[in-house]
């Protein structure tokens, strides 16, 4: 801060008044007689110091609280440059710790904490039904039949919408493609309170078959209409069929929050068609849940009010559809969470460690500051002797560590500012928000707050300690009053602090990495290596049921033949897609089991060669085969735990089950069991082996099958000759969703890879600090015993007893710090658990791994102050007082 | 760097500011010449020290005691001279006859514990 030009001015003519005293005692005394060169000197001595005499007059003058600080901080300006290194080592320290937590904290912000775009987010909640039975409540999707009764039924809200993410295949725009969409209730913009930019939204009657409308986004609107003026009223044809677009939403606009984002809407309309007359449509199913539920709260009602009224109101569904809604309730939450989701806990933990880096930053700041204030009490004592307050002292202390958070702030925020793509680089795609990181007010205002804490921490305490007692006796000594009990038990003291801090770290990092190594050496029990997988969209309009299988018929071998292609197949849903499908079946036995008691497991549709391409075992019986089609008998093959759950004692192979599938067949068919496969990972590494089966697609492909195609050489070619074969069975197909099945499964630990790949950055900081603290503190020490040693030589100590006196310390610093840690680290086990599933809890293993690394990286921070103790020169200490 | 202490008498707060404005009684000076007029005047007792010096006359001049002003010295030099204003001679009277009361008083005491030792 520059003082004001008057100041500036008056600066400049006390400087000139006191050159010309200078000047005038020179003269006189060389007039007297004394050479130049001493008359200079001696006048300098006289004179006495400079900057203090200039200080005084300039208390003087008087100042205004503002200048007061502005001068305290020019004060402290001059202080620093003084001291370069010193100044360098405390800037770069703080600046690292207030970087990394700018940067975490702009992540925070951008994901957790940024309110949703839409007017008053505060009241957008989203509703949940809630599964009740076998104890335990699982929150999940609802069925259009329910939402339409809450709908008329909750007084809470002002309105309710339901929407859920859907695929659509889009053809007259250039060549066929697939464009992620939603299927919505025709109150979904109004409920956000978003008005489409052009046009308008849905009205209530075009939630009926037939309607055909759309709304298409600002995206869309640009890329694929070329952003016409006309476009509202314009055809658009989706799956095949026409529709009208009569809305463009403005720019920006995303709901369902989903990646990637929605690009074109429709009514409930899409859902409510059914293939033939009399069929019922699945927006009549009460029991088929997969919408979601957003509500805009009356104003003034909470959601604790919301959530009971939800709960009488589900209570009545219950006791009304008792077959659907048994042991079923609802679950009110604020829809920003359910947005962030799981990447709350995770991001805030990540934060507690950066500020666990700043502390260990401000501890080192710390013992730097009351080193230095140490070694200038002697000024501090002339400026006490001059007529300065400890008051005043302590003031200028302070602003140094003010103007050393100010620096540290600014390097800082140009390393979060670096560091943030990276960042970004290193997350999980699919998180909201990341691709907004930015240093906005807030992460300014975090880092500013972040450093004047840090200021206060590292100014307040060695400003008082560097004041304390009769300044006044230190006048005239060079040696200074430190090496005292109380200034060594302090600088311990924070090196136990910072020890500690570091050994949580540490503790969190070892963790993860041990986490993160189980979850990526999990075997998912199937061969991820040079598998393509993709999905295409086979609109309804044109592939009914029957035809869609003979698509696939044709297409698998055609796929198969491809050069370098070994195998290729179809599943739905795919292992590490994200989506587990449960159906629950009928066991034999004349037992009649209620509805909601019956058995459920996992389900998938698979073709034939779909345990051979994806490489799982099989342990008994056989892999379906092309006969087990549409005019086969009804087969299923099960995977172990499902054998040894449900036929603990008998051959699975022949038994029997009833799941609630049917597909052409007039009634639900019994399947024989025939053969017996592995366990698989289905959504996540981390998941228990859980029962499963499978069907033959041609008897129970209820949804867009992915295709797995596993080739010989090099996966690159996979995607471009598969397009080709497509393309030539009919060229309509937009194919979709193409990834190697390895990069999903990397995907499915991208959570647990950023968080390790940060808290071992973060680790590796704190450790490089702590040995950088522990380091300055012993040589601090060493400096202030040279003469005890060299007293200690003469007398005959061997360099052995010498290193131990000097380590001693250290040691005993360390090891409370690393006791400390452990303590908090055991306790904080649980949290890490919380907040980071895939860890273990902190155990012997972990405890003396971290040791190891500590006192290791302690012990190399020794090594110089240990040896310059050690070398000692005992003539010269003793000669020297 | 710390001053030596010996033949120094430490100036009770405000007794200083009364040397300076005596000094500039007589003529007007800069701050060098001040100092040096005080020791000589003092028989090298009283050492003023830039430190205090320079603070009190700025205190002078904040209070309209002193002026100062830029000037070129006899030796050629761009000196700030400090001169007194009336309301200065008028401070400087009062501080004058209040130190010799003072001075009186203190003499009184002395003496009169003289006089009962005898």
């Amino acid at each position: 801060m520059r003082p004001p030009l008057w100041r500036r001015r008056q600066d400049e003519e006390l400087d000139e008044e006191l050159q010309s005293h200078l000047r005038l005692a020179i003269a006189d005394r060389i007039e007297r007689g004394e050479s130049p060169e001493a008359a200079a000197s001696s006048a300098r001595r006289e004179f006495g110091n400079e900057l203090l005499v200039k200080d005084t007059v300039r208390d003087m003058w008087g100042w205004t609280p503002i200048e007061q600080f502005g001068h305290d901080l020019g004060h402290a300006r001059r202080a620093l440059w003084k001291a370069p290194a010193f100044t360098l080592a405390a800037t770069l320290t703080l600046g690292l710790g207030i970087g990394v937590n700018a940067a975490m904290f702009s992540i925070v912000r951008a994901v957790v904490l940024r309110p949703l775009p839409f007017p008053a987010p505060d009241r957008l909640v989203q509703i949940d039904e809630v599964d009740q039975r076998g104890g335990g409540d699982r929150r999940g999707a609802v069925s259009w039949p329910n939402f339409r009764d809450w709908q008329q039924r909750a007084a809470s809200f002002e309105s309710l919408a339901a929407h859920h993410v859907s695929n659509f295949t889009i053809t007259g725009i250039g060549p066929a493609q697939h464009v992620p969409g939603a299927v919505v209730s025709a109150s979904l913009f109004e409920t956000l309170g978003v008005n489409p930019a052009i046009g308008r939204g849905f009205a209530p009657g075009e939630e009926r078959v037939g309607s055909d409308v759309a709304v298409v986004s600002d995206a869309f609107w640009r890329d694929q209409l070329g952003a016409r003026a006309d476009a509202v009223g314009a055809a658009l044809t989706i799956d095949g069929r026409r529709f009208t677009i009569v809305g463009v939403m403005p720019a920006g606009f995303v709901f369902p929050i989903a990646s990637p984002a929605p690009l074109v809407w429709v009514t409930s309309a899409q859902d409510a068609r059914v293939e033939s007359a009399g069929d019922t449509p699945i927006t009549e199913e009460r029991g088929a849940h997969y919408i979601q539920v957003v509500g805009r709260l009356r104003q003034g009602r909470s959601i604790t009010e919301a959530q009971a009224e939800m709960a009488s109101v589900a209570a009545v569904l219950a006791s009304d559809y008792p077959d659907d809604n048994l042991n079923r309730s609802a679950a009110v939450l604020p829809q920003l969470e359910v947005v962030v989701g799981e990447a709350r806990r995770p991001l805030l933990f990540l934060l507690a460690a950066v500020a666990c880096v700043l502390l260990i930053a401000c501890v080192n700041l710390a013992n730097l500051m009351t080193a230095r204030g140490i070694a200038r009490q002697p000024e501090l004592a002339l400026r006490v002797a001059l007529g300065g307050s400890r008051l005043r002292m302590i003031r200028l202390l302070m602003a140094e560590a003010a103007a050393l958070a100010v620096l540290a702030a600014t390097v800082g925020l140009a390393l979060a500012w670096s560091s943030k793509r990276l960042l970004v680089q290193l997350a999980p795609a699919d998180v909201r928000g990341l691709d907004q990181v930015t240093i906005d007010g807030s992460v300014l205002a975090y880092t500013a707050a972040a450093a004047a804490v840090c200021a206060l921490v590292v100014g307040v305490i060695p400003a008082f300690r560097a004041t304390r007692g009769d300044l006044r006796s230190n006048l005239g000594t060079s040696r200074t009053a430190a090496g005292t009990r109380s200034q060594s038990r302090w600088l311990s003291g924070l090196i136990v602090v910072e020890t500690a801090a570091g050994v949580v770290l540490l503790v969190a990092a070892t963790l993860v990495i041990g986490g993160l190594d189980r979850l990526s050496h999990t075997n998912p029990g199937f061969d991820v290596s040079q598998v393509t997988t993709l999905r295409v969209s086979l609109p309804d309009s044109r592939y009914p049921f029957r035809e869609q299988i003979a698509f696939y018929d044709r297409l698998l071998p055609d796929l198969a033949r491809l050069p370098g292609v070994s195998g290729a197949a179809l599943v739905g849903p795919l292992p590490l897609s994200g989506s587990r499908f449960g159906i629950s079946f009928d066991l034999p036995g004349d037992r009649a089991v209620e509805t909601a008691k019956r058995p459920s497991a996992g389900f998938a549709f698979v073709s034939p060669g779909y345990f051979r391409a994806m490489r799982i075992p099989l342990i008994q019986g056989r892999e379906f085969s092309a006969s087990d089609n549409d005019g086969g008998p009804r087969v299923v093959v099960v995977n172990e735990s499902f054998a040894r759950r449900f036929f603990p004692n008998a051959d699975p192979i022949g038994q029997r089950i009833k799941p609630g599938l049917s597909t052409t067949e007039p009634e639900t068919p019994w399947r024989e069991i025939v053969g017996v496969a592995a366990d698989v990972k289905q959504v996540s590494l981390r998941e228990e082996p859980a029962p499963m089966y499978f069907v033959p697609y041609a008897q129970g492909m209820i949804t867009t099958p992915h295709l797995v195609i596993r080739s010989g050489g090099a996966v690159e070619t996979v995607p471009e000759s598969a397009r080709r074969v497509i393309a030539a069975a009919d060229p309509e197909l937009a194919v979709y969703d193409v990834r190697t099945l390895e990069a999903r499964l990397a995907d499915t630990f991208a959570t647990q890879r950023f968080a390790t790949w940060l808290l071992t950055l973060f680790a590796g900081l704190g450790l490089l600090l702590t040995a950088i603290g522990v380091y300055g503190v012993l040589a601090y020490s060493v400096s202030q015993r040279v003469h005890e040693f060299g007293v200690r030589a003469a007398l005959g100590a061997s360099s052995g007893q010498i290193a131990s006196a000097a380590m001693t310390t250290a040691a005993r610093m360390v090891v409370a710090g690393l006791i400390a840690g452990i303590v908090i680290a055991t306790a904080l086990g649980q949290v890490m658990q919380g907040a980071l599933e895939f860890v273990d809890r902190p155990g012997l293993e972990t405890f003396v791994t971290v040791a190891a690394i500590l006192l290791v990286v302690a012990g190399v921070s020794t090594l110089a102050p240990i040896r310059r103790a050690v070398r000692t020169d005992p003539m010269q200490t003793l000669r020297s007082n | 760097m710390a001053p030596t202490r010996k033949n120094r008498i430490e100036l009770l707060q405000g007794t200083l500011d009364m040397l300076i404005l005596e000094q500039l009684r007589w003529t007007p000076s800069h701050g060098y010449g001040i100092g040096q007029a005080i020791r000589a005047h003092s028989g090298d007792l009283l050492r003023v020290d830039a430190g205090s010096l320079y603070p009190a006359l700025h205190r002078l001049e904040r209070q309209g005691l002193v002026k100062a002003q830029w000037e070129i010295s006899d030796r050629k030099q761009r000196t700030r001279v400090y001169r007194l204003t009336p309301g200065g001679r008028k401070h400087l009277a009062g501080e004058r006859s209040r130190w010799e009361q003072l001075q009186a008083a203190i003499g009184g005491v002395l003496n009169r514990a003289r006089t009962d030792e005898a």
